[in-house]
């Protein structure tokens, strides 16, 4: 069995967090819709239901690991010198890694 | 009727260069074939091509035309647009004119294992299938390897040395579906890495071009769904209807 995210792996990771990436902003839009909170303590009390806190913290770390594919599948695609590709990459996971710690610290926040 | 045709002559050309041609036909000129080696015989004998069965069957005078990979044997004349635009295989190093190198993509197919691997004892007669079993390599046994797909396919572009190819892979999954075959799982694992199948965009112009009307994009999903154990369709694939190049 592999262990790294290559080949069926990482086409399944970006398969899965599309699909609940859907669902998710399908959900939220149908929310905001239905029962749109008018105010900032009636936003950041919805968000503070854990369900809702939990469900936006996998959307963020789908949105990332899909992000994370998607981008990597572009610069294996088109980058082949393997100086620039591994720094390509590693700016892309060290932004995506920030982008991971901003999320979690704002969710963190919120019920901190 | 007029041409514009890629010409390059390694041992007298610098560059490339597109040269025009203008060229009565015969009433029995009908395909595209008949019409480049009517320029052959009555304008430049040294304009080189490959070709042999002219009926579609063998692959070899795969090229592009008005800008889309086909066969030029299988090319209806008449409804080409002027001038018609002639160029050998995108991507393949070109040896000559309309003759491309096809070492990398041989190499690609061979990586594959096109053959039966079966270390069974082999029975008295042959291996025997049933008509069910058979049917299943339909829509891939078909494929004539004249390299139209993987040649428009920007996948190979990039990769073309990693990824193995539209080609290729119909190939793969015409082995992998085959009941007498007993390495599907090791041709599974061979194609699980991050460039060999996985390179797919599912861009489809491999389906587009395929002058047979072969699906290889459908193939390369159904080998994804073989790798993740899903029991999806592996029944024959239907040919699709080739689009008419213009």
């Amino acid at each position: 069995m592999r262990t790294t995210v290559t080949g069926l792996r990482a086409w399944l990771v970006q398969r899965v967090t599309a699909v609940y990436m859907l669902l998710f902003i399908l959900l939220f839009l149908a929310h905001a819709i239905v029962d749109p909170p008018h105010s900032y303590p009636a936003w950041r009390a919805w968000l503070m239901n854990s369900g809702v806190s939990i469900a936006t913290g996998v959307f963020f770390a789908a949105l990332l690991a899909h992000a994370w594919v998607g981008v990597r599948d572009v610069i294996i695609d088109y980058v082949h010198p393997v100086a620039l590709r591994v720094c390509l990459l590693a700016l892309l996971g060290f932004g995506l890694a920030a982008m991971a710690a901003w999320v979690m610290r704002i969710l963190w926040m919120l019920h901190g | 009727m007029r041409f514009s045709i890629f010409r390059y002559n390694p041992e007298r050309d610098e560059k490339p260069y597109m040269q025009a041609f203008e060229v009565d036909l015969e009433p029995t000129d009908r395909m595209l074939l008949d019409a480049i080696l009517r320029i052959k015989d009555t304008r430049d004998d040294s304009l080189t091509l490959r070709k042999s069965c002219r009926e579609g069957v063998c692959g070899s005078d795969a090229m592009n035309i008005n800008g889309r990979n086909g066969l030029a044997c299988v090319t209806p004349l008449r409804e080409l647009r002027e001038p018609v635009e002639l160029r050998p295989l995108p991507s393949f190093p070109v040896i000559r004119d309309l003759v491309v190198d096809m070492t990398q993509f041989f190499k690609q197919y061979h990586s594959i294992k096109p053959y039966l691997v079966n270390d069974e004892d082999p029975p008295e007669k042959e291996r025997p299938q049933s008509p069910q079993e058979r049917d299943k390599l339909d829509g891939s046994y078909e494929c004539i390897l004249c390299a139209c797909c993987t040649s428009q396919c920007p996948s190979s572009w990039w990769n073309p040395d990693k990824f193995v190819g539209p080609a290729g892979l119909i190939q793969a999954y015409r082995f992998i579906v085959d009941s007498r075959d007993r390495a599907t799982q090791e041709r599974l694992d061979d194609l699980n890495d991050p460039y060999r199948l996985f390179r797919c965009r599912t861009i489809m112009n491999c389906t587009e071009v395929c002058p047979k009307g072969l699906s290889p994009s459908r193939a390369i999903e159904r080998i994804r769904l073989k790798m993740l154990k899903v029991d999806g369709d592996d029944g024959g694939m239907e040919l699709h209807r080739v689009p008419p190049i213009r």
